[in-house]
């Protein structure tokens, strides 16, 4: 799963810009740490990055920087205001996102990953089996240093957030991904059974989902708790909506097999997403 | 003569008394899970459940939502310390029960 590195100076953007392979899709999220509205977008994108998987040559390439250190880079691409999201290839800018509304930002990115001449199969990042990008096989791959999943560095230690900061917040969150799934670990390293079987499920399915690992954040832990009324992980979210946990999955796939099928990778594969009948299209 | 479940028994006293069930079964899969990280220092041995309820109370509601109504009765024995840690759910009304058995 692909990481959101933070560059911090415009030497280092330079280097970083000269070495991109052509096709790759960069993904260029330009922050000011004082702003609120950018930690939420920080960790909406993380969570995002950790959907696509890392591919040799790489298909998407995920960066951050903050606004007022590189002002130089930040003057290039005309950012006025943050969070602003720069979407490039190579040297061509393909579009720009402004502002902090966490669907906008998932389309813009989904729309111009899925048009890579790749055939950019985004698949799901721990299905080795059924990826056609040759992404590495995580199954046996141990949580390291980099893995992204969460913003641990936002959690405890950072100013308490207000409980309507973190409610924006976590509204944001499980928009993230039009599948998102908040569980204990990751998906190469599930830290709890029912957490574990959820992931195979949706491997099984070929799903492609964001994911978010509770347990490096306890803010989140508790706070979505307390906003989706459930009192347990993992936890599904389609379309922004609260499916339920692995019990409740796997109830509704029982009663309907196709219950997933708008969100697998087989069907998205060289197709736009928006193709898919979303609900929320309706 | 005190009993070896409190836990259980608060359970299926509850569950009992407000949704008035067909089929409940509580199953105590703590044995399954004791040796888990989340799990140490913990001497209680009622911590993970599997329990399975056939309710008319669960007509014409969403899965979340019947969910939801377990969950509220047993809220404070899952927010308490060294009180349920997980609970699995199976709902189910009569009508969905007999179907699944053909």
């Amino acid at each position: 799963m692909s990481a959101l590195t933070e560059i911090k100076s415009e030497g280092d953007w330079n280097k970083h810009s000269a070495s991109f392979p052509p096709t790759t899709l960069q993904i260029i999220y330009f922050k000011a740490d004082w702003a609120a509205p950018c930690k939420q977008m920080t960790t909406v994108l993380e969570t995002l990055a950790s959907s696509y998987p890392v591919t040799d040559p790489p298909t998407t390439s995920w960066i951050c920087m903050d606004a007022e250190e590189v002002i130089d880079v930040s003057d290039n691409f005309n950012v006025t205001a943050v969070p602003f999201l720069v979407l490039r290839r190579g040297e061509q800018v393909l579009e720009t996102v402004s502002g902090s509304d966490a669907t906008k930002v998932r389309t813009a990115i989904e729309k111009h990953a899925n048009s890579s001449s790749t055939g950019g199969v985004n698949g799901t990042s721990i299905t080795p089996s059924s990826s056609t990008t040759g992404a590495k096989s995580f199954s046996t791959h141990a949580p390291t240093q980099q893995e992204p999943a969460t913003a641990p560095e936002f959690s405890s230690g950072e100013v308490k957030e207000d409980k309507e900061a973190l409610h924006k917040r976590l509204s944001s969150l499980v928009k993230a991904a039009p599948v998102m799934l908040f569980m204990k670990g990751t998906p190469s390293a599930p830290q709890c059974g029912f957490s574990r079987q959820l992931v195979a499920l949706l491997r099984e399915n070929s799903v492609k989902y964001g994911f978010f690992n509770i347990l490096a954040d306890d803010e989140v832990r508790q706070g979505l708790k307390e906003f989706a009324d459930w009192p347990t992980f993992p936890q599904l979210w389609v379309e922004g909506e609260l499916v339920g946990g692995l019990d409740i999955v796997k109830e509704e796939l029982s009663n309907d097999p196709e219950f997933l099928k708008p969100f697998s990778v087989a069907k998205t594969h060289n197709a736009p997403v928006k193709e898919s009948p979303l609900p929320e299209a309706a | 003569m005190a009993s070896q479940t409190p836990m259980e028994d608060t359970m299926r006293a509850k569950i009992i008394e407000t949704l008035k069930p067909s089929t409940l079964e509580i199953h105590n899969d703590s044995h399954l899970h004791s040796h888990h990280k989340a799990m140490a220092g913990s001497t209680s041995q009622e911590t993970h459940f599997r329990v399975v309820i056939t309710s008319e109370a669960f007509k014409n509601k969403m899965q979340p939502a019947r969910h939801r109504m377990v969950y509220a009765l047993l809220k404070e024995e899952m927010a308490r310390e060294g009180g349920i840690h997980a609970l699995q759910l199976r709902t189910r009304t009569l009508e969905e029960e007999t179907k699944q058995a053909e």
